[in-house]
């Protein structure tokens, strides 16, 4: 059924919809609203517009799978410099070294084996301090995250 | 003492000058109204994760071409429509496959956490184009001008695709809403 208020001048009559989604300016929406008040046909289209709109709102918000990670970014990426210089870099330049004098120098199986087993146990040192100062960063950075929060929850309140 | 929150504006400023804690706390208010937006295009969660994650690196690297800070929230919902878009259209045969709802879906007799899931549902049968208009209108709150900027298309358009969407969903829905509310009464 409709509203024949506005036969004969259709542009007259409110949108109904933008009404209900706050989109009419204050002039339209107190004549919508003037209208709504003198006409039951008008009153159930918007009622069932709205309940619609309630039903939309059900939706449940869904929690985040993970955070988003944002310390990928470039700026957190060594230099080259850095790289040559690291711990890991060193000492795979230390286990090439080894096999490479030795090889030079003619020295026995034994020796070469002894030599390149230091250097891979220095190898694996340095992998594991590595590690431990990763798990390290990453716990300060979950304080961070963590202290950010709390503060921007503190200034939200 | 009076707290005053952090505008959003001021942190953009912040991050614009490399300041990363600034943007990080930018990203941690809007991370999940992005990532809820896109779950809703895209209907796959590791897919919306990752789209989400894209979006805050394209964001942050695009920061100094944002013109107006005031119109974050709009400039950070082109990228991610722009991005979820992209998406669709190089999963498109996928999605079609598995994008219809079966109608069993759609019981009348509803708790609410079924209501929810019937939303999610009649929400899917709308085409992307609609679905997005639902989307930033009833759950992000952008006016219409604001939706034709992020859509980049008229105001007319944007009217016309959530017009045809609210109709749609009313027809959809309406059995659930009877059901609610009788179960209410």
């Amino acid at each position: 059924m409709n509203c024949s208020f506005f036969d004969g001048k259709p542009e007259l009559k409110p949108d109904w919809k933008a009404f209900v989604l706050r989109e009419l300016n204050a002039d339209d929406a107190r004549q919508a609203e003037a209208h709504l008040a003198t006409c039951s046909i008008c009153h159930e289209e918007v009622a069932t517009l709205r309940l619609t709109l309630d039903t939309l709102s059900t939706l449940r918000e869904e929690e985040m799978p993970r955070r988003i990670a944002f310390v990928s970014d470039k700026v957190f990426e060594p230099r080259w410099w850095q790289r040559v210089f690291s711990p890991t870099f060193a000492a795979g330049a230390l286990v090439a070294a080894a096999i490479l004098i030795h090889g030079f120098i003619g020295t026995s199986q034994n020796q070469v084996d002894a030599a390149v087993a230091k250097a891979v146990s220095q190898l694996e040192t340095r992998h594991m301090q590595e590690i431990q100062a990763m798990y390290e960063h990453i716990e300060v950075r979950d304080k961070q995250v963590n202290n950010m929060y709390l503060s921007n929850a503190a200034l939200i309140r | 003492m009076i707290f005053r929150e952090v505008e959003d504006p001021d942190l953009i400023a912040k991050a614009r000058r490399g300041d990363v804690e600034a943007y990080n706390l930018l990203v941690s208010r809007w991370e999940k109204r992005v990532f809820n937006y896109l779950l809703r295009l895209v209907s796959n969660r590791e897919d919306a994760m990752d789209v989400s994650q894209d979006v805050f690196l394209k964001a942050y690297q695009s920061l100094p071409k944002l013109d107006d800070p005031a119109r974050f929230s709009g400039w950070l919902f082109r990228i991610a429509h722009n991005e979820a878009f992209s998406l669709l259209r190089r999963k498109r045969p996928e999605t079609e496959l598995a994008g219809e709802p079966r109608p069993a879906d759609l019981n009348p007799r509803l708790l609410p956490i079924e209501l929810s899931l019937a939303v999610e549902t009649a929400l899917g049968r709308l085409s992307p184009d609609q679905r997005e208009t639902v989307l930033l209108k009833v759950y992000q709150g952008f006016k219409f001008e604001e939706m034709a900027e992020i859509l980049e298309c008229p105001v007319s358009t944007v009217k016309s695709r959530l017009y045809t969407a609210l109709d749609l969903l009313k027809t959809t829905l309406a059995p659930m809403q009877k059901a609610a509310l009788r179960g209410e009464s």
